[in-house]
Formats: C-alpha cells, structure tokens, sequence
C-alpha cells in the first residue's frame, strides 16, 4: 500500500478507516470475516447495488429484444461440450495453424510453468516495459508481480484494471475490476499516484488516464492479453473490448503474448460469430462490444506495424484434470460476469471477499479448480442455490449443480467442520424417519419456547447464534402443516 | 517444460477418462464458403438499401456519425468541416490504393496536414517517423471491408497500406464504404469470414481483423459512459453512393 497521504475533499460521507478495510489485501481474513467487512462498508454497498442493478437491467432488455437469443445460447453451450470431447483434436489444430501464421505456441501445466515461459521470451526479448490487457488468465497466475519481481515494468491498461493496479488491489468483478470504488476514491488514488490536483469527474480520470498510458503504448517493448477466444480452423486470437487498449497492445509493441486457458478454442469462424451474438448481451447489455479483434500470426510482410513476434501459451492449471471432474461444464465459461450481477450473495459481498482471482459463483467454482475443494470450504456455502446464475449464463452453466456437489465432497471427505457435518447428519437421519419426524415438532416447539419473540426467533445461543446473528430464523409452527393435514384427514 | 507431446499426452489421458456431458455437435459450417460468400453477396445487391439503413440507425444508437456523399471526391468536404468544427488539422490515411481513391490533394485543399500510409514497407528510421506522425493524428481516414446493418459494426482489415493504428490512435476516426462492404447480420459477416480465411493466404484473412462497433468506450468508473478512453471518441460513417 502507498502511504496514505490527506484525502482530497470526498464527495461521499466521511468514512473511518475500518469502513474501508477492502482497499487492503484481504487474502489474511477467513471468508466470514471478509464477508462481514464487505457488508459493513457503505461505499462497497452502494456502489454494488448500482453497478449490478444496471447491468442486470441492460443485459435483460438487450435479450428481450433478441428472439432468436435463447437458440444461440444453446448452441454455444453445445459447442463448448462438443469441443472438450475433442479437445485434443482442436488444441493440435490450433497450434498448427498459428505457426502456420508464424507464430510460436509454448504448452504450460501449471502457473508456474506459464510464468517461467513468459518471463523467458521478455528477457530474450530485452524487455522493459510491458502493456498488458484485461487477462483473468494473467490474474490468475499472478504475472504481474512475476515481471515485476525480474525487473521488468508492467502497465495495465484496460481503465479498471489500471486504477487497481495504482491501488495495489485485485479486481472485484470479471469486466467491471474497480466497480467497488467510487469516483472521489478514485480521484484521491490518481492525485496521490500520478501526482497531480484531478476532479472527482470520470471524464476527467478518463483523459488523465489516456495521456499517461497512450505514452507507454507508445514506448512498451511487449504486450500481454488474455484470449477470449482462439479459432483452431485459422490459427486466430480473439480479444473483446471496449476501450481500444487490447488493439494498442497487440498493435504498437514489437513482442505480443498471448496466455489462455485450453478451453478457450473454438473450432471455427461460424462457431465465433454463434459466440459473439451473446458474449457482449450477457456482459454488458451491448450487440456487439467496440472491438473484436481478430490477431492471425505476427506483423504480415506487407504491413507496416505489428509486432515481429507473436506468442500463444496454452495453459492448463487445473483445468485438464476437470475434463472428467465434477467441475467439468465450468470450462464452458466465457467469463461475461452475468452471474455475478443476478448472484444474491455477490450483490452484497462483491468481488474481493471471495479471495480469490475469480469471484462470484463461477469464481467459486474456479478456485475449487485451481487450488482443490479444500480451499472452498467455506465459499461452497455462499450461494444460496437459487438458481439465479444458470438462468442468466449464456451457456447455461449448472452452477447450483457443482456447488452442491462441492459440499458432498467436503462432507464425505471430512474437510466441512465437525459439527456442520454432524448437523447435517442428524439432520438427514431424522428426515429418513417420518415417525420420528412427526414427533420433532412438539419437541422443538418446547425447546424454543424461551426464545420466541413473535413467531421468530431473533437470537439463539453459542454455535447456533452464528445463524441468528444476521437473520432471523422462523419459529416452529403452533401447529404444522402435517398436523393440520392429518387432522384434516381424520375429519373427512 | 512441458513439451507439446507430454501436454497433449495429458489431454487425452483426461479425456479418455469420460464421454462427456451429452451429444454435442459444433457449428454447421458452409460447406463451400466461396459459394455461400457469392450467395450473400448476390442477396444484398438487392437488399442492400435496407441493410444501409439499419447500418445508419445502429450506427447512429451507439453514438456514430452518418454521412452520404454521391463520390469518393466529396469526402475531403465532410472530414474538413468536422475538423474545423473540433479544431484538428493533422491527418492520415490509407494508402490511396487501399481507400481506392486518392484524396490527399482534395484534404489539402481542405487545409489538412495529410499524410498517406505508404504501400511498401519502409526502412526503420522512415517506420519511426511515421509512428511518430500516427502518433499525433488526430484524424485517421480508412475504408471498411464490411459494415454490418445488425449492429452497426465497421470491419476493417489490417494489410498493405492499411495500418492496424490508423483507426485507432486518432480522435476522430472516418470509414469510407460504398454498398459492396455492407451486409445486414452479423451471420453473414460470419460467412464472409469463412470465405476470407478459405485460402490461409488470402490478404484478406488478417494480420488483424477489427470489429469496430462505435467509438472506444469505458464504464470502469462508477459504470459512467465514458468516451475515447484509448481509440477514437467519435467515429463517423461516409457511405459513398457513386
Ligand atoms: S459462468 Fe456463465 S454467466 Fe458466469 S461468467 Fe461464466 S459464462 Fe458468464
């Protein structure tokens, strides 16, 4: 963190340090307690009802405006699965063809693997400064803080990923990183890393910003992107984006890297176009994003610029193992971020309390895929599996299905806590028992008794008052549904 | 390191571990995509009037700028009246064998400093002048292979006098058309796409292949609509009617 130097005047309410304790890491905290402080922060809250209350707004008159919509979807989820049962077939292609186009495909198996192979080509390269595009897949793997650490000077230069990077933070949402800032903190950041008096006005930020980076463009060595796609059948690249940077990147530095995940490859251009019909629709409410840019192979002979030398790293981190995993359709992803907008607990979390590169529900299933269930022992439970997140995915991803089955495996692994398991056991034998359970209910009306407060409970001791803490839990009945049926029965 | 043999190894180890989730096929491609690409083209000599038209009202949504001029030679007029208006002077263009046309006497005559990106790849001291003059345009002047009635989207591809940055390190970014670049969904353009890639050799299938789809844009702060963040803030269309 930069020292913290005296705030220019906040447009927002005061806040006291602690308010704000999501600008810090947040990695040290357990999930409960990030989750906590994210419900706590006021600007943190404001600023996520907004930003999903719009984007779930515009993504859902965007859809109601395009029939032929619902087809599309479930064309494109067909042809992810059709593609990872012949994965092989189509990364052999790919790989072919962008060499054919003169470039160079490196094969990495772990994090570790793509940084090494990327940090190898920029030091062959001589290079200094790098621009980097909005790559989850950079994220993931913690690149940045790989260059940096030899030397090397990165810019991040998507907008978002820019005033995160100024902050020392991470992103807290797949294409919207610095949607839990506001534009008075975002004004103080710049002020104190740019040095220099700047209006609390986007339009301003947004000038300042383009200036400092259209210098590094200018001057960068190599550019790093993600890929939101990679055609086998042409050797093609695709990146989406809106701000024009992802072009700078893969136009005016002489070195362009590309890093993505294996499941990225799609088989040809008619397959792309089938995806960017509702790519754009799901993320952002937009037909089509600014630009989709279609890179085949390094600078062409006959062109003026481009870069000399054009790299693919194919990497896998986890995801291979998943082709016959429980987490297997969570490679269809295309990282839109609806799920995130339409997730109840995302909506009042936000990104950074899940704490990890990928947030939401999708991110809870990334983080099970790339560090193992253990390290979601307590994220499998922040969904409340209503479904909301398949409904919106464009490729229909069961969500609610894998997180389920992430906490069997806690359970049956013995990873859950103790006494969650033995809950949930006890709870299952009961359920097995109707006899039993029928007489469950005058029990339980007993042992509530002392703290019923009209028809709720408010609080409850010890282990349970964790559940009472934030809600309220419904008292048992005076007399339940299956006593009335049965009475109801009797009488006829 | 893992080398390509051990990885793909790997792939298929996992693979074989599973039959997958359910039938599953990939898109339909066009069996012969010349053929399909000839079909479509055949359609919108036709249908072409009504796809310019939801060209300009998509266009004109995402905030683009229409303009209809009857010959390539009343072009320079529009460009140099937007850059009085913006005050703008510095210019440049695609080669004139590239736009088709050779405007750079017509923009002169307009008051602009224009300079045309050259067809041959030139040596590096001459490469770093011209970066530097791209650099501080303001105004950049390209064609477009397609334009997209659906979604208002321009397509331009990089080549021989056609430099990837000329749309996209100036302000003011203007695309020249005429009725052959415009089809009216985004699946013809799909089609066009096969048909440029049927030959790997074919200039037309890249360097690089820009969707351009109204001017750059942000909503990373605050989600406030933003423009010109790194491209051009303003984009307009000159249709060419001949
Ligand atoms: S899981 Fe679906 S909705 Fe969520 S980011 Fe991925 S593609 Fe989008």
């Amino acid at each position: 963190m930069a020292p913290a130097k005296p705030a220019l005047e906040r447009s927002g309410p005061h806040l006291r340090e602690e308010d704000t304790l999501l600008s810090a890491p947040v990695e040290s905290r357990s999930f409960p307690e990030r989750a906590a402080g994210a419900t706590r922060d006021r600007f943190l809250q404001q600023a996520l009802t907004i930003a999903t209350t719009r984007f779930v707004a515009s993504r859902d008159e965007v859809f109601a405006a395009f029939p032929q919509g619902d087809a599309l979807r479930d064309r494109a989820r067909q042809i992810k699965e059709a593609v990872l049962q012949r994965l092989d077939h189509y990364l052999e292609q790919l790989t072919a063809n962008v060499e054919r186009a003169g470039g160079h495909v490196h094969f990495a198996t772990t994090a570790e693997e793509a940084r090494a192979i990327i940090l190898d080509i920029a030091r062959r390269n001589q290079v200094k400064l790098i621009v980097k595009g909005k790559s989850m897949a950079a994220e993931e793997i913690h690149l940045n803080e790989a260059l940096e650490h030899a030397g090397m000077a990165v810019a991040e230069t998507d907008l978002g990923e820019y005033i995160i990077q100024l902050a020392h933070e991470r992103p807290s949402h797949i294409i919207a990183p610095a949607i839990h800032k506001t534009k008075a903190q975002i004004a103080d950041l710049f002020a104190r890393e740019l040095r220099r008096e700047v209006a609390a006005d986007p339009e301003v930020i947004t000038r300042l910003a383009r200036g400092t980076l259209r210098e590094k463009f200018l001057q960068a060595d190599m550019g790093i992107t993600g890929a939101n796609f990679a055609v086998a059948d042409t050797g093609t690249i695709v990146l989406v984006t809106n701000e024009g940077n992802g072009r700078m990147v893969t136009s005016l530095p002489r070195v362009h890297v590309a890093l993505m995940g294996v499941e990225k490859v799609i088989p040809s251009m008619t397959d792309l176009v089938i995806f960017l019909q509702i790519l754009a629709r799901s993320a952002t409410g937009q037909k089509l994003s600014s630009y989709t840019t279609l890179v085949r192979g390094p600078r062409r002979p006959t062109e003026l610029e481009g870069p000399q030398e054009l790299h693919l790293v194919l990497m896998d981190n986890g995801r291979v193992r998943q082709l016959a995993g429980t987490l297997r359709e969570a490679l269809y992803c295309l990282r839109c971020g609806a799920c995130l907008n339409v997730c109840p607990v995302y909506r009042q979390i936000g990104g950074h309390a899940y704490g990890d590169t990928y947030p939401g529900p999708i991110g809870i299933l990334m983080t099970a895929m790339l560090r193992g269930t253990p390290a979601v022992k307590d994220l499998a439970h922040a969904s409340s599996l209503c479904g909301a997140c398949a409904e919106v995915c464009p490729v229909r991803i069961d969500i609610p299905r894998m997180l389920i089955e992430l906490r069997e495996h806690l359970d049956r692994e013995k990873i859950a806590p103790w006494p969650e398991r033995l809950l949930f056991k006890a709870c299952g034998w009961l359920l097995g028992r109707p006899a039993l359970y029928r007489l469950a209910a005058p029990l339980a009306r007993l042992g509530q008794a002392p703290f019923v407060r009209d028809g709720r409970i408010r609080s409850l001791p010890s282990f349970f008052g964790r559940w009472t803490r934030t809600r309220d839990l419904p008292a048992v009945a005076a007399r339940t549904f299956g006593e009335r049926w049965a009475a109801l029965a009797r009488e006829a | 390191m893992t080398t390509r043999a051990e990885f793909m190894e790997r792939v298929r180890r996992e693979m074989a571990r599973t039959r997958g989730l359910f039938p599953a096929r990939v898109a339909e491609r066009p069996a012969d995509p010349m053929t399909a690409a000839e079909l479509v083209r055949r359609q919108l000599a036709e249908r072409w009037p009504q796809a310019l038209e939801r060209f300009r009202q998509e266009f004109e949504r995402l905030s683009g700028v229409f303009h209809a001029v009857a010959s390539p030679s009343e072009v320079p007029a529009v460009v140099g009246r937007i850059a009085r208006e913006r005050s703008a002077r510095r210019l440049i263009t695609w080669s004139a064998s590239a736009l088709g046309a050779d405007l750079g006497e017509g923009f002169r005559g307009e008051g602009l400093d224009a300079v045309a990106m050259p067809d041959d790849p030139v040596d590096e001291a001459a490469a770093r002048e011209l970066r530097a003059i791209n650099a501080a345009a303001e105004i950049g002047i390209t064609g477009a292979d397609l334009a997209i009635g659906e979604t208002g989207t321009l397509v331009l591809v990089s080549g021989r006098g056609r430099p990837r940055s000329t749309s996209l390190l100036p302000e003011y970014h203007f695309a020249v058309f005429d009725r052959r670049a415009l089809v009216e969904t985004l699946e013809q353009a799909g089609v066009m796409l096969e048909a440029w890639h049927a030959d790997p050799a074919d200039p037309m299938s890249g360097g690089v292949i820009n969707f351009i789809t109204g001017p750059s844009r942000t909503a990373d702060i605050e989600l406030t609509l933003t423009r010109g963040v790194h491209g051009p803030r303003e984009v307009h269309a000159i249709f060419v009617s001949r």
